[in-house]
């Protein structure tokens, strides 16, 4: 069965670019949200097999959606990989306490971003 | 996982990525919808894919009476550029190269990069051969060493497709002061 990804970015470009990575260099789907407060309410909705979510972002931060759909049965247990800017130990150290499984600094490397999704998702 | 953006994958895989890169950045630009959209998209690129958050736009007005050239803070990004000098930090011989339409970059994959090395980006926006604007990108994050040839790219593309989307037909714009994430 396919896996579906959600991805989450308020950025146009960030999405663009995430969505061509999956699109052509896995079999994955994938759905898109554009702040975190519609990060949750797709996740409630697709049922995504994993996140992949930016952190700084309106509405509601990266940080915030995370802690909510630790709340929710249906996303309890979902992978979600948070992607930032910031590398330093207390910022990454944050989006652990939020309930994140992983972590990828921007800018983004395209096939150290396939890599660590497969490594969650199988190829 | 954290990584140093300086591990290098194999060549066929960083050039289908490159590829990826320069078709969204290109994509974003082309359809910026106004000035105001494609300087956040010209942000976007660079923070997501050349690793900076500070970084500005400098108009080239060539009108002015007092020196030959005159660059205008235009609009600017996680650093106040209102004093910064730009022939300082480019340097005589850098102004030259960015005005004849050449990037000017310090710091590249390959030198001698230590933790308090700069690296900076000055990329000339042209139109018909003419630089009208100066992106400088003034530091990069901590997890972003130095510039590689994927980014040498990028930054042509940025100098030959930006102009259209930020300034349009009218290249006499006003500096931009207001709108969100917009200056400091």
């Amino acid at each position: 069965m396919t896996k579906k990804i959600l991805v989450v970015d308020d950025s146009k470009t960030a999405l663009m670019m995430e969505r061509e990575i999956l699109e052509r260099r896995t079999t994955y789907t994938c759905v898109t949200a554009s702040d975190g407060r519609e990060a949750v309410e797709k996740a409630e909705q697709e049922h995504p097999d994993l996140v992949l979510m930016d952190v700084v972002m309106p509405n509601m931060n990266g940080f915030e959606a995370c802690k909510m759909m630790r709340q929710q049965a249906s996303t309890r247990e979902t992978p979600i990989v948070l992607v930032t800017t910031r590398g330093e130990e207390s910022y990454m150290e944050a989006g652990f306490q939020s309930g994140c499984n992983d972590y990828i600094t921007k800018p983004v490397d395209g096939a150290e971003l396939v890599a660590l999704l497969q490594s969650y998702l199988g190829e | 996982m954290n990584s140093d953006k300086n591990n290098t994958p194999a060549p066929s895989a960083t050039a289908a990525m490159n590829e990826l890169r320069l078709g969204a950045a290109r994509k974003r630009l082309a359809e910026s919808r106004g000035q105001e959209d494609a300087i956040e998209g010209l942000r976007e690129i660079v923070a997501n894919f050349l690793g900076s958050e500070e970084l500005g736009l400098f108009r080239v007005d060539h009108k002015t009476d007092r020196k030959p050239t005159a660059f205008q803070v235009f609009w600017s990004f996680g650093i106040d550029l209102e004093e910064y000098d730009l022939l300082r930090g480019l340097g005589e011989a850098g102004l030259q190269r960015v005005m004849r339409g050449e990037c000017h970059v310090e710091l590249t994959s390959g030198e001698r990069s230590g933790a308090t090395a700069k690296a900076q980006a000055f990329i000339p926006i042209r139109v018909a051969n003419e630089t009208i604007a100066i992106l400088a990108i003034l530091r990069l994050l901590p997890q972003k060493i130095a510039f590689d040839g994927c980014d040498l790219e990028l930054f042509k593309l940025l100098s030959n497709e930006a102009a259209g989307p930020l300034f349009g037909a009218n290249f006499d714009a006003k500096p931009v002061t207001e709108g969100p994430g917009m200056g400091v």
